[in-house]
């Protein structure tokens, strides 16, 4: 149940996978979302998903509207924009880099 | 996020806030129904979504910083970008910024002084419902004209008949006096003075800053009142500002008056134009004044009573001033000059009562319309600039938008470099019109009738320059932005230039319009700068260079004998001044603007009314006019002979006298009972006086028997050393003669000139910026065209095409802008000149002579500006152009 923090510095990533996989959602279900990919090892704050949000929402990477959802209540909906997808493609490849040269190493010792 | 959510988002937090809030809450109560559908209990729901949320506070504070400090950041970011560019390009840069910095000084001046002589309403209370009374009418001489000044019985009768409807009070003429301060060790210096009613404080609504106004009770008895009101600017100036200031004697003219109070800051009297810095009661005018009904020297003022309207006061005093004239007078038997039909108006004084206004009001706007021209084509100079550097920059944008830069990024960062270029031109602008105020004021004022005014650079006026500077940000700004984040992705590839051929089709309009308004202020200033020429080329009748005028005051009394000593013996003393060539005495110099009209009898009988002033011998030749007939006046001549001695000029020969020698006639005057005979001895050639223009009017000059005077002294000296002179010799003829005033003749000749020479002078100046304006656009058109087809002139050139066709259809287009802009110009100056008709002297705005020199002038400048990209155009290397692929 510890934070790892390795996997806060991915929620940024996580959160355009989610957003590229599965269409718009607001922050909510973003959050439940990313627990059953996670399947809940990882138990972040929160709250903390929104500043990481909001980061992704000044750089271009999801933009965000107001929308009223079924239940008549006022809720944010992100949703992903072509930059956020080449970021998300970019970061993948990267982290695959990344995970192949460590396992790699980790071979040959 | 767009441009205008994030500048809302810094101006207003509290949406954000709430925002924020809203999200939050929305996560932690769909948190707490999951948690109710697992069996939780409503509150124990809560609770634990609110704890597995976390800080609800802290983690707002980080989307806040997250959501402003990214606006600010790029703001920052996009300003340093901005100053960056703007230096690279230092010389459109600063062309821009001088060119938009200038016009918005001249526009700032313009309304600094309009607001202060115009517009700007009295700081009294209530100005909306001060009125002044005029009589308008037709004078016996034929001309018309408007009269403010009435008389103090005329005054007594409209306050007494006009209340309660009308509560009327009276200022007099403000005028300059000599005074005495008490710290001055007795030298004296000028005042500006004016009489007022006893009522006239409390009536406008002015207080005292320190001690007390004047009151009615201090305008009761003829000569028993000498307290003084100082103006609150003169008491800082001249008095230090200190209290003790009150109680003390200022010595004005012959009386001393003592100093009862300062009026409240900021009130300078009721002339726009003229400061007073002393107000006395009207008891203490010459006392003949008060019975004298046709000596005019009061305005009339009156605050209306709460539902009262001016369309309801203006009957009751024309009525009460219709029946005073009606009354038969014991002591003047011939009736006086009236006005023959005369009606009296009752207008609004909010903004005051000022002659200065009159004189420059109206050229004052004219200028504010040519500068508000000039402002424009500043603007689609800047505009054009503009446009060309952002279509070189679109590569540039393009690339920024493939990357990610929304269009609400590029315009943000468009906007910011040309606010950045605004802040700078207003702040120079800001300069330009601090340094430009009193210049322009310098130009208006003289001697004699100094012109202040209080045009400072008040939040009124700086509101204008912001709004100028805002409007022109958008004009200017918005165009590049909008073209250049509408720029594809494509474009970025160097193919990509191509695509965007097509956009000067805004830069060739701009060009015809920016010659057209310069052409149409180059040809309203032509037509002021030649009528100014031809006024100062007419014939006066005299030749004022080299005329001094000292005015000389006698402050005793004296018999008509004694004076008359006095007189000559002053007129001898002069004459025999080192370096004076000849010298005479009059009543006052020609052009100070005094005149007096006398009625004369002719010999066959009849009345003739004329101007008369009274002169020494020599005058004439002083003042170089020629005699066409007869003799000056000599020193045998008396004033007590009989009959008297009299010269006529031409036009009063010319008009009474046809048809005989004039010289040898009788003239008869009669004054209260008693008729005098005058002989013509001579006649002289006409003089203007008074005004440069209008017609001669009929004049007799009569020998003059006072002991002062002005005098006159042709004379190559230094004029301060002939005052010195002067000044000495004095005492000797008569210890009370003082030397009041020095100035040129030629002055007092250019004084009537002003409203013209500020015309002529402004308007040039402000069609040589107009005209560097046009040139500046259309060197910069016309270098883009070129820069823009030198692939295309690479080609051609290689192909063999000639230089001279190359240049012809590259510029060819902005040579049909140019011609097309000339003519919508002349037509547009031609249609303005009307507006100015008024202001010129002798020159018809349609004429040949009036239209060629102007577009002659354009073209030669056009052809300058457009030489230097013309040439380019054919020194391109085909290699090089070719390389640009």
């Amino acid at each position: 149940m510890a934070r790892s923090d390795a996997l806060q510095g991915a929620l940024p990533m996580l959160v355009l996978k989610t957003l590229a996989r599965r269409g718009p959602m607001h922050g909510y279900a973003i959050t439940t979302h990313i627990e059953t990919l996670s399947s809940d090892v990882l138990r972040v704050e929160e709250g903390s998903l929104y500043p990481a949000l909001h980061r992704l929402e000044e750089s271009r990477l999801v933009k965000a509207r107001w929308a009223v959802t079924a239940n008549n209540r006022r809720a944010r909906v992100y949703e992903i924009t072509p930059a956020g997808r080449r970021q998300l493609d970019a970061e993948e490849k990267r982290w695959h880099a990344v995970t192949l040269a460590v396992t790699d190493a980790l071979e040959r010792i | 996020m767009s441009v205008w959510s994030r500048f809302t988002n810094l101006l207003r937090p509290g949406r954000l806030d709430r925002d924020l809030e809203d999200e939050q809450r929305f996560h932690i109560e769909a948190r707490a129904e999951d948690l109710e559908a697992r069996g939780l209990s409503r509150p124990a729901a809560l609770e634990q979504a609110a704890r597995q949320f976390g800080n609800r506070l802290v983690l707002r504070e980080s989307s806040r910083d997250v959501k402003l400090v990214t606006v600010l950041e790029s703001l920052w970011r996009d300003l340093k970008l901005g100053v960056r560019v703007l230096r690279k390009d230092a010389a459109v840069s600063s062309a821009a910024i001088v060119s938009l910095g200038l016009t918005i000084g001249a526009c700032t001046a313009a309304f600094s002084l309009i607001d202060a002589l115009i517009l700007r309403e009295l700081p009294v209370r209530d100005p909306e419902r001060l009125m002044y009374v005029i009589r308008t009418g037709v004078k016996k001489t034929g001309e018309s004209g408007e009269a403010t000044t009435f008389s103090y019985p005329v005054l007594a009768r409209i306050s007494q008949t006009a209340s309660p409807q009308l509560e009327i009070f009276s200022m007099s003429l403000q005028s300059l006096r000599q005074a005495v301060l008490p710290d001055a060790g007795g030298v004296e210096e000028k005042l500006r003075a004016q009489f007022v009613s006893g009522n006239a404080f409390p009536v406008l609504g002015v207080t005292a800053a320190i001690g007390r106004v004047l009151t009615p009770s201090d305008d009761v008895t003829p000569g028993a009142h000498p307290v003084a009101v100082i103006s609150h600017a003169f008491w800082r100036r001249r008095l230090g500002g200190r209290p003790d200031a009150l109680g003390q004697w200022i010595q004005l003219e012959q009386r001393s008056y003592q100093i009862v109070g300062v009026a409240q800051a900021g009130f300078t009297g009721t002339q726009p134009g003229a400061l007073t810095d002393i107000w006395v009661p009207n008891m203490m005018f010459q006392a003949d004044s008060f019975t004298a009904p046709n000596w005019g020297w009061l305005q009339v003022w009156g605050r209306l009573a709460p539902g009262v309207t001016s369309d309801e006061a203006q009957p009751i005093v024309q009525t009460a001033l219709m029946n005073f004239e009606a009354e038969p007078r014991a002591a003047e038997p011939a009736p006086k000059r009236q006005a023959a039909e005369s009606a009296i108006a009752v207008r609004n004084a909010a903004t005051g009562l000022s002659e200065v206004r009159q004189q420059f009001e109206r050229p004052l706007l004219a200028l504010a319309a040519i500068v508000g021209v000039v402002l424009l084509i500043a603007c689609s100079n800047v505009a054009n600039l503009l446009l060309a550097r952002g279509a070189a920059r679109t590569r540039e944008m393009a690339l920024r938008a493939s990357i990610g830069a929304g269009r609400g990024r590029l315009i943000q960062q468009v906007l910011v470099e040309s606010s950045v270029l605004t802040f700078a031109a207003a702040a120079l602008g800001v300069a330009v019109a601090m340094l430009a105020v009193p210049l322009i004021v310098g130009m208006l004022t003289t001697n004699e009738n100094p012109v202040y005014l209080e045009a400072q650079l008040d939040w009124r006026a700086l509101m204008f320059v912001a709004a100028l500077g805002g409007l022109t940000t958008m004009l200017f700004g918005l165009a590049p932005a909008l073209r250049a984040s509408a720029a594809a992705p494509g474009v970025a590839t160097p193919l990509g230039d191509r695509l965007h051929t097509a956009n000067t089709g805004v830069a060739r309009p701009l060009v015809a319009i920016q010659i057209g308004f310069s052409l149409m202020i180059l040809f309203v200033a032509g037509l002021l700068l030649r009528s100014f020429d031809r006024l100062l080329a007419v014939d006066l009748g005299f030749r004022p260079e080299h005329v001094v005028l000292l005015s000389v005051e006698a402050r005793d009394r004296f018999e008509p004998a004694e004076a008359q000593t006095i007189g000559r013996q002053l007129l001898e003393r002069v004459q025999s001044l080192p370096g004076v060539e000849s010298a005479s005495v009059s009543e006052w110099a020609l052009f100070r603007g005094w005149s007096n009209s006398n009625d004369f009898g002719l010999p066959g009988g009849g009345l003739v009314q004329t101007r008369r002033v009274a002169v020494s011998p020599q005058f004439f030749r002083t003042m170089g006019t020629r005699l066409l007939d007869g003799r000056e006046f000599e020193p045998t001549d008396s004033a007590a002979a009989d009959p008297m001695p009299l010269i006529v000029n031409e036009t009063f020969a010319r008009r009474y006298l046809a048809g005989e020698r004039a010289v040898g006639r009788r003239l008869t005057f009669t004054n209260r009972g008693q008729t005098v005979s005058y002989e013509i001895v001579g006649v002289a050639a006409d003089t203007r006086d008074g005004s440069v223009r209008g017609e001669m009017r009929p004049y007799v000059f009569t020998l003059t028997g006072a002991a002062g005077g002005t005098v006159q002294i042709r004379s190559s000296a230094d004029p301060r050393a002939l005052a010195e002179h002067l000044r000495a010799e004095l005492p000797r003829v008569h210890p009370s003669l003082r030397l009041v005033d020095v100035t040129l003749q030629s002055s007092l000749v250019g004084n009537t000139l002003l409203r013209e020479r500020l015309l002529a002078v402004l308007s040039g100046f402000f069609a040589a910026l107009g005209l560097a304006l046009a040139a500046v656009g259309l060197y910069g058109v016309s270098s883009y065209a070129v820069v823009r087809r030198t692939r295309e002139i690479g080609i051609r050139l290689i192909l063999g095409a000639q230089p001279a066709a190359l240049m012809r259809s590259v510029l060819g287009r902005v040579a049909l802008a140019v011609a097309v802009g000339v003519v919508a110009g002349l037509a547009g100056g031609v249609y303005f000149a009307r507006y100015v008709q008024t202001f010129l002297f002798e020159i018809e705005p349609a004429s040949l002579s009036s239209l060629v020199l102007p577009v002659l002038g354009l073209l030669a400048v056009a052809l300058i500006a457009a030489w230097s990209p013309a040439r380019r155009a054919t020194r391109v290397d085909p290699a090089a152009a070719l390389r640009i692929e």
